[in-house]
């Protein structure tokens, strides 16, 4: 009885309500205004040294050497044009082919070998993985010295080739195991469905598979081309003036122009910009890339 | 189209202690619908992948229309198949799915486009044509995999487990499309399924599997009438054979206090013995007309009828379930139950194997 | 029943060798060109390192080299400055990835609810992570940590007097730096895993009437525990090769205070020349790195990956 009574007297009650919230079940509760508060001031002390960057560069270089930070000024470009003019094209041109080639090789090298340890494992192909990710760990100042002498032996020291090649063999293992995950999300029917279809290995591989994993592909050369992008150990041991690349531009910018902060800052912010916007598209890769696949 | 032969076929799966599929042997006649069943685990689909080309054929061979088919490729062997999960190819339009294996064929672009609308038109996906299977209903995407298999014209169709992801009304609608677009076409089509009604209604003859091993392999009329063993039995048929341990006595059995009498043949095939398994199926006991007595336990009322489940009144152990016409008994009451003699199953109580005709 | 205890139907001697050599060449053959480029270029200058190692080499002493044995190993055994760098590692790369896992987590438990402009933070506070590593050891040393204009001193000044942060304090400035580039990596991944958390358990814990705190520490933690062992790994590797921000903020002073292995190694074979010595450091690291990495990374691949491949 008493149960029938509250199920009569529910509607009415119900109707009263006001509609948000009906639409949203449970309103969003002081507590978790407060956290989002939390959230943002930790966001903004974060981010903070970045904007403060940022800042600085549209700065005259008085205005960046203050005792009391100043948030308000007037911007300029100067420092921009200061940057441009000392010669950083070329060392932006060398970043760019060592990235862009490297990602290419890794991508013709990575791509076929992670297939071999995905869809059609192989025997013993935990230990391949393993091998490719063990390659990862071991500390290249141990290597760096060989690498060195080998290059200078055959006169490829200050040379942008060889950091194609020493990229791309820095980026292989990443590209093995993050390929490979991707690959096993793929249903095997599908090569199955491909091959009972009359296709050959190559043709179901360019045209089922392909197309399926090429968000992964895209993933991947991403992550590929950051850590290529902002490598520095190598750049500054095995180049000189002809070959370095944009993070030796800076360190020599200190150098050769001395610690004005201003100006570094601008160099800094084109030295970044291209990997913070290339992170902030594909913040979800980024995981997948930095984990070797290990999180989806 | 052709006639399959599968002659002693085993698959070993590495690591396996036993093989999936144990020298399985099946004679497929051309335009046949051949159904294998059995529960999760028992080799269905590893057959039906040996078949297609999709797992080694590690002894015994397979043959299509009398070629054997030991370490030829899949794309070799003329054959098209259906997968559980249809997988159809997400990049390309229904159209192009259903043309790849012509296209792959080298077939000629008119002649692929007239027979992929054929195809559609059988199918009911003429308006589907230009779209991409993620926009595709699931019993659309069913029809797809359906189409794409057709429109080549393969000597056999294999089916795994087609209908498994449709809800339960689209399942029943599709089994019987299916059943007929095969009987039209007339392609040697092996089907792999768990569910016992799929097998029955659909197939020709089923095959019956377990553990690797073929049971049976009969029409469905006589995997029913005459079930080889008692796991047949029990498989084949819902709610399943009931399954008595009783005592034969002078050419009869004994159950509780009642004497069912056996047949001269009947007779004869359990001389020997002093117990047997019978199985008699639910729906051939009679209530309320018989001296078996029966506590009813439960009543499942079903609609046009309704099942009995309960125990003997003699052997509180043994539990029945009778079907019943509607709403005659409830639970609690003790009721009277009658054997039909024609038709009991006779077992050996040991090895479970069926006795006598 | 026979059907079951019968065994196997099949006469042995009929079963067809599975894998012809043909098939596993062909599976094979894709992996080759990238494990042949990877063993040249990353396994074969280890093995040279070894050799270099055991000679006595000065780069600018041309002639100068010569077969030496284990003598480098016992100048190395004796370093003391090797054995500084060898702990500064250890502290800098501890204490990087246990700080930045720390505030990783709990900024992800932040991030885990629903609040206006979440991806916006979110989007902010992985920005240090994607700063050019080079560029952003620069924004500390300048605009962060600079004695004279400085925010770090603008801010903590008044509360602890003027202090010239990277020769007083140099590892733990650097260790700060590397924190803030690596608490969005740890954020990240445990936020994947905090997200991968199956709601309908959390429900039922709730309906089981487990308190919030319950059911993070009865649940949430033990979810996120194979997610935080991964980050901490992963962070090690690369916090452990650490070079450019110890390169551009302190150059590992003063004197070795704030050197660790990679930076001492290098300032040994690129500004000593001794190309020797160096190698011989380099090989006590990688002997030591492989001793730790190798079980910790199979042991916490093996639980993500979930299955061993099928041989
Ligand atoms: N790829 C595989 N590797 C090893 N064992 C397998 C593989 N596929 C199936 N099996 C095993 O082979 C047996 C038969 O499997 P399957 O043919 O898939 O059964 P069904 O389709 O009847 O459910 C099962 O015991 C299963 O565990
Ligand atoms: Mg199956």
């Amino acid at each position: 009885m008493m149960a029938a009574t509250d199920t009569l007297a529910a509607p009415p009650r119900a109707a009263t309500r006001p509609t948000p919230a009906i639409r949203r079940r449970r309103r969003p509760g002081i507590g978790n205004v407060v956290w989002g508060v939390v959230a943002w001031l930790v966001g903004i002390l974060f981010f903070f040294p970045v904007l403060w960057m940022v800042l600085s560069s549209f700065k005259t270089e008085a205005a960046a050497y203050t005792n009391v930070p100043q948030f308000v000024f007037s911007p300029t470009l100067a420092e921009y044009r200061h940057v441009f003019s000392s010669g950083v094209g070329s060392y932006f041109l060398n970043s760019a082919i060592a990235t862009v080639v490297s990602v290419v090789a890794v991508l013709l090298l990575g791509t076929p070998a992670a297939f071999a340890l995905s869809l059609r494992p192989i025997k013993k192909t935990s230990d391949a993985l393993f091998f490719f990710l063990s390659t990862k760990m071991l500390p290249i100042v141990a290597a760096i010295i060989p690498l060195f002498v080998a290059a200078e032996a055959v006169h490829m020291l200050d040379n942008v080739w060889t950091l194609v090649i020493l990229y791309t063999a820095m980026n292989l293992p990443i590209a093995v195991w993050m390929m490979r995950s991707f690959l096993l999300e793929v249903p095997s029917e599908l090569l199955e469905a491909a091959e009972m279809d009359g296709a050959r290995l190559w043709r179901s591989l360019r045209e089922v598979i392909l197309p399926v994993v090429s968000p992964g592909l895209a993933a991947t050369a991403l992550i590929c081309a950051i850590f290529a992008w902002n490598e520095f150990f190598f750049a500054v041991n095995i180049t000189a003036a002809r070959a370095a690349t944009v993070p030796v531009f800076l360190v020599g910018f200190i150098s050769s122009q001395g610690l004005y902060w201003a100006q570094l800052a601008a160099a800094a912010t084109i030295a970044t910009l291209p990997v913070v916007l290339a992170g902030w598209v594909a913040q979800r890769q980024l995981v997948r890339g930095l984990s070797f696949g290990a999180i989806k | 189209m052709a006639d399959v032969c599968y002659d002693e076929a085993t698959c070993i799966y590495a690591g396996a202690d036993r093989p999936a599929v144990d020298a399985l042997n099946l004679d497929i006649k051309d335009g046949e619908f051949v159904v294998l069943v059995g529960p999760s685990g028992s080799g269905k689909s590893t057959a039906l992948r040996m078949l297609a080309g999709l797992e080694e054929i590690d002894a015994g061979s397979i043959r299509i229309g009398g070629r054997d088919m030991v370490g030829v490729p899949s794309r070799d062997r003329d054959i098209a198949m259906v997968f559980q999960n249809y997988a159809l190819y997400p990049n390309k339009t229904v159209a192009e799915n259903m043309g790849f294996s012509l296209k792959m064929h080298g077939v000629s672009k008119e002649e692929r486009q007239r027979r992929v609308r054929e195809a559609a038109r059988l199918l009911d996906l003429e308006p589907l044509l230009g779209r991409k299977p993620k926009h595709l209903s699931g019993g659309q995407r069913q029809r797809v995999a359906m189409g794409r298999a057709i429109v080549r014209e393969p000597q056999v169709f294999c089916m795994d487990e087609p209908l498994s992801n449709l809800d339960a009304k689209l399942r029943v609608q599709t089994r019987t499309q299916i059943a007929a677009l095969q009987r039209r076409l007339g392609v040697t089509t092996v089907y792999v399924t768990h569910d016992q009604v799929e097998a029955m209604t659909m197939g020709d003859r089923v095959a019956v599997l377990r553990d690797g091993r073929l049971q049976q392999f009969a029409t469905p009329g006589e995997l029913y009438d005459r079930p080889v063993n008692l796991f047949v039995a029990g498989f084949i048929g819902s709610p399943a054979m009931n399954q008595l341990n009783v005592d034969v006595d002078a050419g009869a059995l004994r159950v509780g206090e009642t004497v069912v009498p056996l047949s001269a043949a009947q007779a004869t095939a359990v001389a020997g013995l002093s117990r047997v398994t019978l199985g008699v199926r639910p729906e051939h006991l009679s209530v309320g007309g018989g001296e078996l007595k029966l506590q009813v336990d439960l009543v499942e009322e079903l609609g046009s009828d309704s099942y009995v489940y309960g125990h003997l009144v003699a052997e509180p152990d043994t539990s029945l379930v009778a079907r019943a016409g509607r709403g005659r008994f409830r639970m609690g009451e003790t009721v009277g139950i009658g054997f039909d003699p024609g038709q009991l199953h006779l077992f050996h109580p040991d090895s479970g194997e069926r006795l006598g005709p | 029943m026979t059907a079951v205890t019968a065994p196997s139907a099949v006469p042995v001697g009929t079963i067809r060798s599975r894998s012809t050599r043909q098939v596993s060449w062909s599976r094979r053959a894709p992996l080759l060109p990238a494990l042949v480029f990877v063993v040249v270029v990353t396994q074969v200058p280890f093995v040279v390192t070894i050799w270099y190692s055991l000679n006595s080499w000065n780069l600018v002493r041309p002639g100068s080299r010569q077969f030496v044995g284990l003598a480098n190993y016992v100048h190395v055994a004796t370093d003391v400055q090797f054995r500084t760098a060898l702990v500064n590692t250890v502290v800098l790369t501890a204490g990087t990835v246990i700080i930045s896992m720390v505030i990783g987590v709990a900024l992800a438990v932040l991030l885990d609810r629903k609040f206006l402009g979440r991806s916006v933070v979110r989007t902010l506070l992985i920005t240090p992570f994607l700063v050019m590593p080079v560029a952003a050891a620069l924004l500390w040393k300048t605009a962060m940590f600079d004695p004279t204009f400085g925010i770090v001193d603008y801010v903590l000044g008044p509360l602890v007097g003027h202090v010239v942060w990277l020769s007083r304090f140099p590892l733990a400035s650097v260790m700060v730096e590397m924190i803030w580039q690596w608490t969005p990596f740890m954020m990240l991944l445990v936020l994947a895993g905090l997200q991968s958390m199956p709601t309908d358990v959390v429900e039922a814990a709730g309906v089981d009437g487990a308190r919030p705190f319950a059911i993070f520490r009865e649940l949430t933690l033990p979810h996120l525990r194979r997610y935080i062992e991964l980050g901490v790994v992963l962070g090690a590797i690369y916090v452990v090769n650490e070079f450019d921000s110890i390169y551009m903020m302190t150059q590992g002073g003063p004197g070795v205070s704030s050197t660790n292995l990679p930076y001492y190694i290098y300032e040994r074979a690129f500004l000593g020349f001794d190309v020797g010595q160096s190698a011989a450091m380099g090989v006590v690291v990688l002997a030591g790195t492989i001793l730790v990495a190798t079980i910790a990374l199979r042991l916490i691949f093996t639980s993500f990956t979930g299955r061993e491949e099928a041989a």
